[in-house]
């Protein structure tokens, strides 16, 4: 079984479909289900967005790593980076109810990643940032199996 | 992430493929905008090749159909996967855009 993983790629646009990619590979392999693994995939993916654009922002240039743990129906991608810190709890919630002429254009990336995911962890030491998503899952295919080896889980 | 345009009668047909995220959704913002600012303010999203959607593709979704609207027109979807429906749902958007099973219906729907 898959226990832990790791990637770190520059934090730029162009790369959020490897981060995602890896995220899902790394979720299926440990044999949660596609959808578990689509709202890791997502909550991932809007954090990753998040720091690119606020984070760094476009005049600072850095990495963002991915470290993704699995275990005990779990799994745990910390996502480290060190751009400008941005406390979860400080992201606006949105009123999904409203009217549509009411809805602001934007500030929906927050409220997937709550959706997605069971827990969210931060910490900061104002230089690095790490952010840890938690999703609990229910095994759905033990490691291993026929899928996993066709998709490399084996290396 | 590919993005093509049909007009069927006074509806412009926006067939999406593959991923939106930051990266693409710029794309999908553009076409859309392109359509409106030509007066084709009837449109349909064809999501039925949509297999993900970040907010990025919400924020394109509502700038479109506030935009139309504001105009006399209108923004509807058609042919969306259950996980890309499941995003839109939990966003509250299910119940401000109008969604269809397919993409006749939707463009029938501006006719009735």
């Amino acid at each position: 079984m898959l226990d832990h993983d790791r990637l770190e790629l520059d934090a730029t646009l162009e790369n959020i479909p490897r981060f995602r990619a890896f995220v899902e590979d790394a979720c299926a392999c440990g044999g949660a289900s596609t959808d578990d693994c689509f709202a890791i995939k997502l909550a991932v993916d809007e954090v990753c967005t998040n720091i690119i654009e606020h984070g760094y922002g476009p005049d600072h240039h850095g990495a963002i790593s991915l470290t993704v743990e699995i275990s005990d129906g779990e799994i745990r991608v910390a996502v480290v980076d060190n751009g400008r810190p941005f406390a979860p709890e400080e992201a606006p919630v949105p009123d999904v109810e409203a009217p549509w002429q009411d809805r602001p254009i934007g500030g929906l990336g927050w409220h997937l990643i709550r959706k997605m995911v069971d827990d969210i962890r931060y910490q900061t030491d104002g230089a690095e940032n790490r952010l840890t998503l938690v999703k609990k899952f229910a095994e759905t295919s033990g490691p291993g199996n026929e899928q996993e080896r066709k998709n490399g889980c084996d290396d | 992430m590919d993005v093509t345009i049909e007009q069927q009668g006074d509806v412009s047909v926006v067939s999406v493929a593959g991923s939106i995220d930051a990266l693409t959704s710029g794309q999908l913002t553009q076409a859309f905008e392109e359509q409106i600012e030509a007066g084709q303010v009837s449109l349909v999203a064809d999501f039925s090749g949509v297999d993900y959607t970040s907010s990025a593709g919400l924020r394109a979704l509502l700038g479109a159909m506030k935009s139309s609207r504001t105009r006399g027109g209108d923004l509807r979807l058609a042919g969306i996967r259950s996980d890309v429906f499941r995003v839109l749902e939990m966003s509250g958007f299910t119940s401000i855009l109008k969604v269809f099973d397919s993409v006749d219906e939707a463009i029938a729907s501006f006719n009735s």
